[in-house]
């Protein structure tokens, strides 16, 4: 009961994470990447079985009380996982504050939350005549698979230049 | 002479040990802190170098060798595995970042040396050698973290806009991908009960199918989309055009080849069976990486975008190889990864050259725009030469590398009945050809277009600069052109990868007997950790 | 001003946070505790001196301790660990043991890692705190920021 109820859990982090990735906007990114991380430290802890009352190390003398391997392995505590987890939650923990230094410094740059691309569709859409005059600006070699991005480095690479050409 | 096998760990040692010593300075003058670090890097990858090329020699003189870190027996500690392919990456990766190294010492621009670029390379260097040589799936999910965190601060130094916009997909992309490997990793300690990479070989034959294809599935996408392979590959092209040019000749040679590596190492050891069951599978995947890269980079309107999406192209060709690794072929078994092997080593070698010439062109001119550049090669006639071979070289022109490699899968996909996939591959080299030429022209041929900037051609540099890629198109002439002992080394690491009885007996021959007394971890028993 | 709650709550607890760093770092050897624990446990007194007193405030105490934490943590770390190569193993675990007033006192490189890991954890955290209040100050507008009295 308890495993399943751990596996539901597990699933809905899981389903959780994926709803908040998909959503538009940054802190939501890195709130979904933090479930996720959480759904799978979770499964790690299922791996090593759940047990309850059960000791992570066993002596001699309780294998030979206990009679068989078997009859040990039902009263024992698999440690291994949660230094698995351990590590990972580490690494984890790294990790976002990378991903939040990140998101902090883009913040700051666009004063928006929204995510790469994203930008370039809320400035096409908001703004009727934005995407075309956008498009003119770019060099002939640009009209290629990932437009918006490019839009993106050339107006984060050269903003003065952008505003010269938006002069002109 | 047996060195003792503490050896085995210098790989990892010594670039942690120089990169934790070179952030002692922290509180020093920046100056005298860049110089240190800068030192300490020089001498890690020198040493790196050398202990690489001692390990080759070792391997293949007295055979695979394995230490148990902490002297704990097999399935119980860390183990760290060195065979020959082990050796040969280890040997490419600390040449590559030594030949790079010179290329950084003339180019970074001090700011992102303050920054820490010097301790950082050594960081990654220290994750690709312990991927490499471990022989522990968490230590290989560990690892592989290792060399992501450095990854994206080499990705992100300096924080200009675009990096942070590439720098953010990277993250998510690649977290998403090691999240899987951890999944992977807890599954098969779950399922199996073990994490040790010669006691998994053991069991994962014995599990029911099942069990298998959901791991292999796992560590499938995890390790493809390190490698940018199909469905995974948007983090590449969105993110190795921003950094220096330094960072991304260095990650072109290590990054993506650690994902290949890994799946060179892990489906042969654990799925032998899956290997043939799905080969469709893998060669679909290895296809569409072809044709999706170089289609892809027909489109780009820079060097960097264009040349990373050769990259994923060119993983193509080694997924292929991994696909036929075990079809039997006139020159044996295993013949199929042998030839994906040399494929790997002649890739890391002319893209990175690659890499690093049209980054010279980049940082020389102060843009990458194939619109503005053109008529280079009447000022930089030696540098057009070297990217023409190596462009020649990836594209599979006798007498390169490249040429060899590609004969060869396709000698061996034929073999193996998969005319399909033989037909899109060399369709893809028609394309990479043109592709490449068209790179060629617009930076070197027809008349400048654009004065270069006056303070950037101090005659020291350019020897610097190209002197890396020129050794880089040297070496892989000399493999095209005498290709017998390189044939030579890479079958006998593609015998030892496919040797599983040979890897486990390695790791501890106690391992297998073992078997017979303990119970599978699926059977209701939580694991044999308690019982050992 | 809010901040002077916050201001005697640092003045109050930080100190017991670090002790208590320090206690369950010692603790972790044979019981539930250890290096990294405390480091964070280091990391959160930090913390509390940067909301309290803000980033200029912490790195005038701290001084230039902070910096080069990271480094020496790896150092002795990794000098761990190769104290261990000297047993023909990395990582491996060797102790002296000596009688200090009766009692046993064991010392090894278990607990040279475990303060590595620590120093590490501390120099992480605390480095990543001070440069998200530093960006957080420079995006606030000086109008609404309230530099803590000296």
């Amino acid at each position: 009961m308890t495993a399943l109820m751990l596996a539901l859990l597990v699933g809905l982090l899981f389903a959780c994470g994926t709803y908040l990735v998909l959503q538009r906007g940054q802190i939501k990114l890195v709130l979904g990447l933090g479930l996720f991380t959480h759904a799978i430290n979770l499964a790690l802890f299922g791996t090593g079985r759940l047990t309850r009352g059960a000791p992570p190390l066993v002596d001699g003398e309780s294998v030979k009380a206990a009679g068989s391997a078997a009859a040990l392995f039902a009263r024992y505590a698999d440690p291994l996982p949660q230094a698995l987890i351990l590590t990972a939650i580490v690494i984890s923990f790294g990790m976002t504050a990378f991903i939040v230094m990140l998101i902090f410094r883009r913040d700051a740059l666009t004063g928006s939350d929204l995510l790469p691309g994203e930008l370039a569709a809320v400035v096409n859409t908001a703004d009727p005549f934005a995407e075309f005059t956008l498009r003119m600006q770019l060099p002939e070699a640009a009209d290629d698979y990932d437009l918006l991005q490019y839009e993106l480095d050339e107006l984060y690479d050269h903003p003065e230049r952008e505003v010269e050409n938006a002069r002109e | 002479m047996t060195p003792h096998p503490t050896v085995l760990i210098l790989p990892v040692a010594l670039p942690l040990l120089l990169g934790a010593i070179s952030l002692l300075f922290q509180s020093m003058g920046p100056d005298r802190r860049v110089a240190l670090q800068r030192t300490l890097a020089g001498l890690g990858l020198f040493a790196n170098l050398a202990v690489a090329g001692f390990l080759l020699f070792w391997v293949l003189q007295s055979g695979p060798q394995a230490f148990q870190l902490g002297l704990w027996p097999a399935p119980f500690g860390i183990t760290v595995y060195l065979d020959t392919l082990t050796a040969l990456m280890l040997v490419m990766v600390g040449l590559l970042s030594l030949l790079i190294y010179p290329f950084a010492l003339a180019t970074i621009d001090p700011e992102r040396a303050q920054l820490g670029f010097f301790p950082m390379m050594l960081f990654l260097l220290m994750g690709a050698n312990g991927a490499f040589i471990t022989g522990d799936l968490f230590n290989l999910y560990v690892f592989y973290e290792v060399l992501l965190m450095a990854s994206f601060v080499l990705l992100t130094l300096g924080g200009t806009p675009s990096q942070i916009n590439g720098g953010i997909r990277y993250v998510v992309l690649n977290l998403m991908g090691s999240m899987m490997l951890l999944l992977g990793a807890g599954i098969t300690y779950g399922t199996l009960g073990t994490l040790n990479m010669a006691h998994i070989a053991v069991r994962m034959v014995e599990a029911p199918y099942t069990v298998q294809a959901l791991i292999a599935g796992l560590l499938l996408v995890a390790f493809g989309a390190k490698a940018a392979a199909f469905p995974a590959f948007f983090w590449l092209p969105s993110s190795y055009h921003t950094p220096h040019p330094v960072v991304t000749a260095l990650f072109s040679g290590v990054l993506t080849k650690v994902g290949v590596y890994s799946l060179f190492r892990v489906f042969p050891l654990f799925f032998p069976t899956l290997l043939a069951t799905w080969q469709p599978l893998l060669l679909t995947v290895a296809g569409l990486t072809m044709v999706v890269g170089v289609l892809g980079a027909f489109a780009q309107p820079t060097i960097r975008r264009l040349l990373s999406f050769h990259i994923i192209s060119q993983i193509g060709y080694m997924l292929m190889g991994l696909g036929v690794a075990l079809s039997p072929s006139a020159y044996g078994v295993g013949f199929g990864l042998a030839l994906a092997i040399l494929f790997l080593i002649h890739n890391q070698l002319v893209k990175t050259a690659l890499l690093l010439g049209g980054g010279a062109v980049e940082l020389e001119m102060g843009t990458g725009k194939l619109s503005e550049l053109g008529g280079l090669v009447h000022s930089r006639p030696l540098q057009a030469t070297l990217f023409l071979v190596a462009a020649f070289a990836l594209a599979g022109f006798p007498p390169t590398s490249g040429f060899i490699g590609k004969l060869g899968l396709l000698e061996v996909t034929f073999a193996a009945g998969q005319w399909p996939i033989a037909a899109v591959s060399v369709f893809v080299s028609l394309l990479t050809t043109m592709s490449m030429i068209r790179l060629w022209q617009s930076i070197f041929w027809g008349k400048p277009r654009l004065a270069p900037p006056p303070e950037v051609r101090a005659p020291g540099r350019t020897l610097w600069t190209t002197t890396p890629s020129a050794i880089l198109v040297a070496i892989s002439l000399a493999i095209g052109v005498a290709a017998q002992p390189m044939l030579a080394l890479v079958q006998t690491a593609a015998s030892q990868a496919i040797d599983r009885a040979g890897y486990v007996r390695t790791v501890n021959p106690a391992l297998t007997e073992q078997e017979r007394s303990l119970p599978l971890g699926i059977q209701s028993q939580p694991s044999e950790r308690a019982g050992g | 001003m809010t901040e002077i709650y916050l201001r005697l709550v640092d003045r109050i607890l930080t100190p017991i946070l670090l002790l208590i760093a320090i206690f369950l770092f010692l603790r972790g050897h044979d019981l539930p505790g250890g290096g990294f624990i405390a480091g964070l446990v280091a990391a959160a007194a930090i913390e509390l001196t940067i909301l309290a007193l803000g980033s200029t405030a912490t790195r005038d105490r701290y001084g230039p301790w902070l910096a080069p934490l990271l480094g020496i943590g790896l150092t002795v770390a990794v000098t761990a660990a190769l104290i261990g190569m000297a047993g023909g193993g990395f990582f491996l675990g060797r102790w002296i043991q000596f009688e200090v007033a009766g009692e046993t006192l064991k010392l090894g490189t278990p607990q040279l890692f475990d303060l590595g890991v620590m120093l590490v954890v501390v120099g992480m955290a605390v480095t990543y705190l001070l440069r998200l209040s530093e960006a957080a100050e420079a995006a606030t507008p000086s109008a609404e920021r309230q530099e803590p009295r000296p």
